[in-house]
């Protein structure tokens, strides 16, 4: 896969897009593991799936699968579907035909967030104070209470642990068949997203307080990096960990995490500067690109290694609510907070 | 996507003054109007509503030095969940428990920017059953300091107390709070207009919902533990001189001042200056223009606990001219 962002002919040919509408905000959005479905959860409780390929004509399966809305969607690590959870209290099961399977119901709770982890075939799940794995085989494991609702999960590179945000830090569970003492990551205030890193080294958390928050798991060591103008709501790690992407800045921002780590140093901060903040960032899943969402609705794609970006949708006045990367980094799904989906391949 | 903010509004009161039947009557009553209600897991009676949300109330500390700088994180998660949805709403009614500080919901709506780009506060409506309020005051800080935070007060269970009980009630509640407009009732029947779309934290609106807001106060209430205490002054202000005190006031005595408004005629300004505050946290801007011939003053007021008159006063002289 290889983005030509410094030729001119390749910024300013038109990717092959495809754009649907609807009238409910995009809550979420994901390509399923074998990278040939999208889908798009929305604030009217609908999933819409369409198929990757762009020159397929659009008929979209859309299955008003939750009673509320979407809150959450993700490729189904066990199979070809999707995974959703809502604020109806359900978590599904989502077949290509659009047709659903329960796994938990937790009537009058939400289920905001959820994670996945491809070799294992796991679903982890926040409700309320708790965090759910649903293994390969359907079979639910509960973790928790923790102190507060969670607000952020992620698996462990292995699969093996699960990591859990809430107030006052982040808990590190266990979750295969020894089971070993939960693990707290202690850092006072409410602590609103995490990402574990791809080589398992780092968990990343975004804080009330407009900081990010990185622990070194094995020595339980901690670092703080400030000076954003919002809360920090999405992160991304680079494939190969070098780099942890932030959101809330104009232009893409990569804290070092190659040889010693980011302390002392600056992020690398790249790209054109877009109108408004990056709500949304998702680095590629195998080379050295990186997509942002911002507020305004613009979308743009950059290189760390070159250091430049490319616009590839203008800003509307609506907001980038979720981006995707399907899994050979090919395609790119987002979404926006009045309804806009959108599909784009990148190969040119 | 502009949208305009959804007006919050927050219930306060003891367990059983009437919270929920109260809920219940802006939901059957307010015919065509969509709201969505937060209320506490624990709630007494079943909330009739297509979007009822079971919040725990999760309070927190900002990890930013200040300890009265505490909000409600479920608030903050419930409000960003709610904009998701394809519906929107006319309004959204938070109930807290009966043994709520009403400080860390009113701070959530001066913090978090998400919260605050998609919502206002408008009022904080405290429930009292006047039955068993005096007693309640009592059995902890909680019933003092949701007067103390109220907007307007629901004085309810009238048909349970005789006149001169409900004499007594009324005057402990005007000792601690003169400002929240109090309406009397009997199984929370209340006119709607007089809870709902009060603007109660809308600085253009501080004149409007206080009528005599301006007129002159006094400082009578030596005996409250917690009470009310307003400043007023013919003199133009100093605005460098008043930021520095109440910034400085804030910082050391935010934890005490539940409440705090004012306006300012500051020298040489065309426009009143309003201010409104919950603990430290502060929102402040221009507000109308004097009038030609209109004599300007200022007027401050603090509800809190342990308020130093004598110092207050002493302080803010010294920010006139």
């Amino acid at each position: 896969m290889k983005l030509d962002l410094g030729n001119p002919a390749w910024v300013t040919t038109l990717p092959a897009t495809r754009a649907v509408a609807s009238d409910a905000p995009v809550a979420a959005c994901a390509f399923s593991s074998n990278g040939a479905t999208v889908g798009f959860g929305l604030g009217d409780g609908q999933v819409r799936l369409l198929s990757a390929d762009v020159k397929q004509p659009a008929s979209a399966v859309a299955e008003p699968v939750h009673k509320g809305a979407v809150l959450s969607l993700i490729g189904d690590p066990a199979g070809d579907g999707f995974v959703s959870s809502g604020d109806d209290g359900r978590l599904l099961r989502l077949a290509l035909d659009g047709s659903a399977t329960e796994i938990a119901n937790q009537k009058g709770k939400w289920i905001d967030k959820l994670a996945a982890h491809r070799a294992t075939g796991a679903v982890a799940a926040s409700v309320g104070k708790m965090a759910l794995v649903v293994d390969k085989a359907g079979e639910i494991k509960e973790f928790g209470p923790h102190p507060s609702t969670v607000a952020g999960l992620d698996f462990s590179k292995d699969g093996g642990r699960i990591a859990a945000a809430h107030y006052g830090g982040v808990t590190v569970w266990s979750i295969g068949a020894v089971t070993l003492p939960p693990k707290p990551l202690r850092w006072t205030g409410s602590h609103v997203a995490l990402k574990w890193s791809t080589d398992g080294k780092f968990i990343a958390t975004g804080t009330q307080e407009n900081d990010i928050h990185v622990w070194r798991v094995a020595q339980s060591t901690d670092m703080r990096m400030q000076g954003y103008p919002a809360k920090v709501k999405s992160l991304s790690w680079s494939a190969d960990a070098r780099w942890l992407y932030t959101s809330s800045q104009p232009v893409f921002t990569a804290w070092p995490f190659a040889g010693k780590g980011p302390e002392g140093k600056p992020p690398l901060q790249f790209g054109e500067e877009g109108a408004g903040l990056i709500t949304v960032v998702a680095a590629h899943p195998t080379a050295e690109y990186v997509a942002g969402g911002y507020d305004s609705g613009e979308l743009q794609v950059g290189d760390i290694k070159t250091r430049r970006s490319a616009v590839l949708k203008m800003s509307d006045d609506s907001s980038i609510t979720c981006l995707a990367w399907s899994p050979e980094g090919t395609h790119l799904a987002a979404g926006t907070d009045d309804g806009k989906m959108l599909l784009i391949d990148l190969r040119r | 996507m502009a949208q305009a903010q959804v007006p919050v509004t927050v219930l306060t009161g003891y367990l059983g003054a009437g919270k929920t039947t109260l809920l219940n009557r802006i939901l059957s009553e307010q015919h065509g109007k969509k709201y969505a209600v937060i209320v506490n897991e624990f709630g007494e009676l079943g909330v009739d509503n297509d979007l009822v949300v079971n919040a725990d109330e999760e309070v927190f500390e900002m990890n930013n030095g200040c300890i009265c700088c505490t909000v409600r994180g479920d608030l903050i998660r419930i409000i960003e969940g709610l904009m998701k949805r394809k519906e929107k709403f006319d309004g959204i009614l938070v109930e807290t428990t009966g043994l709520a500080d009403p400080g860390p919901v009113a701070q959530t709506f001066f913090t978090d920017d998400d919260v605050k780009a998609a919502t206002r506060l408008d009022a904080i409506v405290t429930v009292v059953d006047a039955k068993h309020f005096l007693g309640q005051l009592e059995q902890g800080s909680e019933a003092l300091q949701q007067i103390a935070f109220a907007d307007v007060i629901v004085l309810n269970k009238l048909d349970l107390v005789d006149a001169t009980d409900l004499a007594k009630v009324e005057a402990k509640i005007k000792a601690i709070n003169p400002y929240a407009r109090v309406h009397k009732t009997e199984k929370s029947k209340v006119e709607l207009d007089a809870i709902l779309d009060k603007g109660a934290f809308d600085l253009n609106r501080i004149l409007v919902f206080e009528p005599d807001f301006l007129e002159h106060g006094h400082d009578h209430n030596h005996e409250e533990e917690v009470k009310s205490l307003s400043i007023t002054s013919d003199r133009a202000v100093d605005p460098d001189k008043f930021q520095k005190w109440m910034g400085a006031l804030l910082q050391i005595k935010g934890g005490d001042i539940f409440r705090s408004k004012g306006i300012l005629a500051i020298d040489g300004a065309p426009k009143r200056y309003v201010y409104q505050g919950v603990h430290m946290m502060m929102d402040a801007g221009w507000g109308t223009p004097w009038k030609k011939d209109e004599k300007r003053a200022s007027k401050l007021v603090f509800i809190g606990r342990d308020l130093d008159g004598d110092n207050l006063k002493r302080g803010f002289e010294d920010c006139l001219k």
